[in-house]
């Protein structure tokens, strides 16, 4: 035993400094990330009311979610929120950088402002939107109502129907910006000569877009989904500031589904935290998921080098 | 070739595009200009609404467009009555300490990551890997339980110690592929001189990763500084709240006090305002960079 542990740290001894350059922040991981995913695990096998002891309960909280309507709700609307977000926040800010992209003047001032909302917390733009989609009185109705299209004002966030699309709006807007600016940068990066030979076989500039542009950025375009789509399985933030979920679960999302159980609109005086668990057990599988095609996506571009261990 | 003139607005304006009889030549920059503009108007307007909203009287607030008159009072008025003091020193404590943190961790872990190998080098970076795709949700109850169990919960510290796994993950990540691209050469020239290790790592390459530190220094604050959830839930006693959740309780003390509501988000926007002014460019290159690595 002890020859063994001596014959060990013979063998480490060389590798002493890498050790130690690690081991900190090695630790840390272990401490704030591995082991509250190991208890998450285990949490969502129990049922726990955060006060007395748990019980166990097998995958009765994942069976319970199958039958859980709310919860197939949830999921609907995050699958829905996601689906329109790659959408829209791919070919709005691709177009938008096209024409920035189309050698006007001033496009670095189009793209700082553009910007700006980027920076803005997720909290504040929604809290931003909530007093802008007020349906009686807020601008938006207002200004609708201005120009004779009285018949037309939504109710915004508080109807069942119009929710979700004003959620989307706000993460549009508020995204727009940055995946422009990607856009942005990849376009600057196909090179002028394709463009060139494309025009001289009689190619439109519509066909130009799609048959040099589009397949030119394809890998850029890919990160663009992947990241919508993973930001749009964690969708909270702007949700819960504007609506918390409601009206009536109308835009509950799995994320503010499982916090409204585990912490309640006001703080939860029964919360099932091994139920919330599982729901963030399902919101983990679909974001590590998403997140190996992204490093399968990543790994065929350019990152072979640069992951080569 | 059946060409629609507007259709050249998707690629580079050169002039031969649009040499159509009917289709003007300079109209179509001019439509481009008019597109750019109606989207800065639309990405502004709320931006712009607000500030308006701020000045305004508040029994102005829902039936003029523009205030009478701009009324600064607001503003003293709303940063006394939301204790902004207090949570942006609480905000800048949290963001310090959790940039810190994981700088201190992540810069000697991502060079180790890229100048070194050693067994199970493979294993552990792709732990590292493994732990940026942990949703922050997934996480959040479990940390609720461990930060309660240290005494931890309503803590700034303990807020903080809630980001360092996932940012410290990321960072390393960012930071080694930069360790990366500088040369090796260096390194072993110092050594020859008599360098130990940690003398190459603290002499040699620490100062030239200031790049990548910096960019690691951007990305985190702004996401310390803006993050809601986790701040929203560890933190429970009013005079600890960061700025994020503080105005998120205000909504509910202002309820339809809009110009109440203006002025404070205004407050809470201002520092990363300010730092985005000042920084753009570094802004700009820092998080898409951010983007496309992580």
């Amino acid at each position: 035993m002890a020859t063994q542990s001596a014959s060990l740290s013979l063998r480490l001894r060389p590798h002493l400094a890498p050790i130690l350059f690690i081991a900190p922040a090695g630790v840390a991981l272990l401490l704030l990330m591995a082991v509250p995913i190991a208890d998450a695990v285990l949490l969502s096998l129990q049922n726990w009311n955060g006060m007395g002891p748990p019980t166990w309960a097998g995958l009765g909280n994942y069976t319970k979610l199958l039958s859980d309507e709310t919860f197939f709700r949830a999921l609907g609307h995050t699958a829905y929120f996601t689906f329109c977000t790659v959408i829209l926040q791919t070919i709005l800010p691709l177009l938008a950088a096209s024409l920035l992209n189309s050698g006007i003047r001033g496009s670095s001032v189009f793209r700082t402002l553009y910007f700006m909302p980027v920076v803005i917390s997720l909290a504040i733009s929604g809290l931003l939107w909530a007093m802008l989609f007020e349906p009686n009185f807020g601008p938006i109705n207002n200004f609708l109502r201005a120009i004779g299209l009285r018949a037309y004002t939504p109710l915004w966030l508080a109807g069942q129907n119009s929710v979700m699309p004003s959620v989307i709006i706000v993460s549009v807007w508020q995204s727009f910006g940055f995946y422009l600016v990607i856009f942005f940068a990849a376009l600057q990066n196909v090179p002028r000569e394709l463009y060139e030979a494309a025009e001289l076989d009689g190619a439109n500039a519509w066909s130009r877009f799609l048959n040099v542009t589009v397949p030119t950025i394809w890998p850029v375009t890919l990160i663009v989904i992947v990241l919508n789509t993973i930001n749009g399985i964690k969708v909270f933030d702007q949700i819960w500031v504007m609506t918390a979920g409601g009206p009536n679960y109308a835009s509950a999302t799995l994320a503010t589904y499982l916090y409204s159980i585990a912490f309640g609109a006001m703080g939860a005086s029964n919360s099932r935290l091994g139920y919330a668990t599982a729901i963030a057990i399902v919101i983990l599988m679909l974001s590590v998921v998403v997140s190996l095609i992204q490093i399968r996506l990543g790994r065929r571009r350019n990152l072979d080098s640069e992951l080569e261990l | 070739m059946t060409i629609s003139g507007p259709a050249a607005l998707l690629t580079s304006g050169s002039s031969r595009e649009v040499a159509y009889s009917w289709w003007p030549a300079n109209l179509t920059r001019t439509l481009i200009y008019v597109i750019l503009l109606t989207i800065v108007i639309v990405e502004a307007f709320p931006l712009a609404w607000m500030i308006i909203t701020s000045v305004k009287d508040s029994h102005e607030i829902f039936n003029t467009v523009l205030p009478s008159q701009i009324k600064w009072e607001n503003y003293p008025r709303v940063w006394h009555a939301l204790d902004f003091p207090v949570h942006l020193g609480n905000s800048l404590y949290v963001t310090g300490l959790t940039v810190g943190l994981i700088l201190v961790l992540a810069t000697p872990a991502a060079y180790a990551f890229a100048r070194y190998r050693f067994p199970g080098r493979e294993v552990v970076f792709y732990a590292f890997i493994g732990a940026m795709m942990i949703p922050p949700q997934a996480i959040l109850i479990p940390m609720f339980q461990f930060l309660k169990s240290l005494h931890l919960l309503n803590s700034l510290t303990g807020l903080s110690l809630s980001y360092v796994g996932g940012g410290t993950a990321f960072a390393v990540f960012l930071m080694r592929a930069f360790f990366l691209s500088l040369p090796r050469e260096l390194g072993d020239s110092a050594r020859i001189d008599g360098c130990n290790d940690f003398q190459v790592f603290r002499h040699i390459y620490l100062p030239l990763a200031r790049p990548g530190i910096a960019t690691v220094v951007i990305i985190q604050s702004l996401h310390t500084w803006n993050e809601f959830m986790f701040s929203n839930t560890l933190i429970t006693s009013p005079d600890k709240k960061t700025v994020q959740s503080a105005v998120f309780q205000a909504v509910g003390q202002y309820s339809t006090d809009y110009t109440a509501l203006c002025t404070g988000l205004i407050i809470a926007l201002i520092p990363v305002v300010l730092v985005y002014i000042a920084l753009q460019r570094q802004f700009i290159s820092g998080l898409t960079a951010g983007a496309l690595k992580g």
